[in-house]
């Protein structure tokens, strides 16, 4: 498994895609945090801090579509031959995926809370208030923002060994997205806080989100998107095993 | 177990297409082997058969006795060449073998080697999106060697290479073939095999029409290897005899 995981990491740092992933988060994040303070947030107001960093978890769209190319991505380019012929067991080879997958997902949404948080900072004494680094609440949406964006990557990863064309699963996402979560969400009410996307919101924005629905509480959006990771990643070894690669 | 490859009842159906129909041959080790047949013949689907990516609806497929995905270490046992294997075009040629040692237990010193072996070591360091359809198939005859394996299986090798590169390609096949290795290799261009091959295995409409030496097949009737070839795979009613036993 460790030489698979070393393998997986080694395809990342050899082509220019993941870095992509990886600078773009921080740019949402610089985005987000400063649209907020020049559309008048009340920087006084101790939940601003809050609503500022919850933008980390927001970036967990990069993952959950860097997670889709994991398998998806090599179907595209036809290297899921090699990656099979080099690995038989390809229950093995989704699982590296998976851990390597999240373990990025999560090393990205740091970076983005570090570049976050620095930006937050420096806006903050730029408009003369002064920023509190012992927020509790900041720092658990933070915390939560990094859990939803490791989530996402693992769930990409399994959507995209159960879809394996790149541009479907790709458009499968964004239609579950935008369709599902967001026009059907507004329709079953209470129900749609079960939904991963607003799980993730739950997670990375702590209960107080931009929606009108009541979201579930933090642990509980944990288990939720921690359970649709795990379903994903059953079904994507259960089919990946079977399948003919032709 | 000599690291030979015996094939015995193999069958794949999709639906009610019967692709690979009851196929029984084996491969020796020392020589190389041509498999041979026209296009949808079953050729592709039986190597993947071979290397455990399609599942045989009955029968089996064995390298040195066992199935492909029970090889301790595949990758250090059998190299392959396969039509359909691809790589990522942003990543260098270089980085591509890197990937694979890593993955298939191989020591990294064997990335320049097979590089060598190939004659791709001044393209190594350029992304593949740059290489040329023969340079491609260097690359992926280079990760076939990568391991150092007792056997290949070779889809097309020569598909994309210049005559200077053919000509590479037979030394280098001869070369290992003679180190008592076990070489099976499909082809179209059957002026190439004539020229690389000892044995050869004829399949069409998924059956095995022919196996055994190649004299044996162009020498009985004095045929060109094409004329034989032509005769064993065009389905027009045949005669008695004209299809000389199978598994000899």
């Amino acid at each position: 498994m460790h030489s698979l995981i070393r393998a997986e990491m080694l395809k990342l740092r050899t082509v220019r895609g993941p870095w992509l992933v990886l600078a773009a988060g921080p740019v949402l994040v610089i985005a987000g945090i400063s649209g907020l303070v020049v559309s008048g947030g009340d920087l006084h107001d101790p939940a601003t801090q809050a609503k500022a960093l919850a933008h980390v978890g927001l970036t967990a769209i990069f993952p959950l579509a860097f997670g889709i190319l994991a398998v998806a991505g090599e179907y595209r380019h036809k290297t899921i031959t090699d990656t099979y012929l080099s690995t038989p067991a390809r229950g093995r080879v989704i699982g590296a995926k998976l851990l390597s997958y999240a373990l990025c997902g999560a090393l990205a949404a740091v970076v983005s809370a570090i570049v976050g948080l620095a930006v937050a900072a420096a806006w903050w004494s730029a408009k003369g208030a002064s920023f509190d680094w012992g927020d509790t609440a900041m720092w658990t949406t933070i915390g939560g923002g990094i859990a939803w964006n490791t989530a996402f990557a693992a769930i990409g990863v399994g959507l995209g060994a159960l879809i394996r064309n790149l541009a479907g699963a790709i458009a499968a996402a964004l239609a579950w997205i935008a369709l599902i979560e967001g026009i059907v969400g507004q329709l079953i009410g209470n129900l749609a806080r079960w939904l991963p996307f607003y799980a993730g919101q739950a997670l990375g924005a702590g209960g107080k989100a931009m929606l009108p629905q009541a979201l579930l509480p933090r642990w509980g959006a944990a288990l939720v998107l921690a359970a649709y990771a795990a379903a994903f990643a059953v079904a994507a070894i259960a089919t990946s095993v079977r399948r003919d690669v032709a | 177990m000599n690291g030979g490859i015996t094939v015995a009842g193999l069958t794949k159906r999709y639906g009610p297409l019967t692709a690979v129909d009851g196929l029984t041959f084996t491969v020796e080790p020392g020589q190389v082997t041509g498999f041979l047949g026209p296009n949808g013949a079953g050729k592709t689907t039986t190597l993947r058969m071979l290397l455990g990516l399609v599942t045989p609806t009955e029968g089996s497929a064995l390298i040195g006795g066992r199935r492909y995905a029970d090889l301790r270490e595949p990758r250090r046992a059998v190299g392959a060449v396969l039509e359909a294997t691809g790589f990522h075009p942003g990543r260098t040629g270089r980085n591509h073998l890197r990937v694979l040692a890593e993955a298939g237990g191989i020591p990294p010193e064997r990335v320049a080697a097979a590089l060598g072996q190939v004659g791709l070591d001044d393209a190594a360091d350029r992304r593949v999106r740059g290489y040329s359809l023969g340079m491609r198939q260097r690359l992926g005859l280079a990760a076939a060697l990568l391991g150092d394996p007792r056997v290949l299986i070779l889809d097309e090798p020569g598909n994309g290479l210049d005559p200077a590169g053919l000509a590479e390609l037979r030394d280098v096949l001869r070369g290992l073939a003679a180190d008592g290795r076990t070489i099976l290799m499909s082809s179209h261009v059957l002026s190439e095999v004539a020229q690389t091959v000892a044995r050869v295995l004829i399949i069409a409409g998924g059956t095995l029409r022919f196996s055994g030496p190649l004299g044996e097949l162009t020498g009985v009737r004095g045929e060109t290897l094409e004329a034989a070839f032509l005769r064993l795979t065009s389905d027009l009613p045949r005669q008695a005899g004209a299809v000389a036993p199978a598994g000899n």
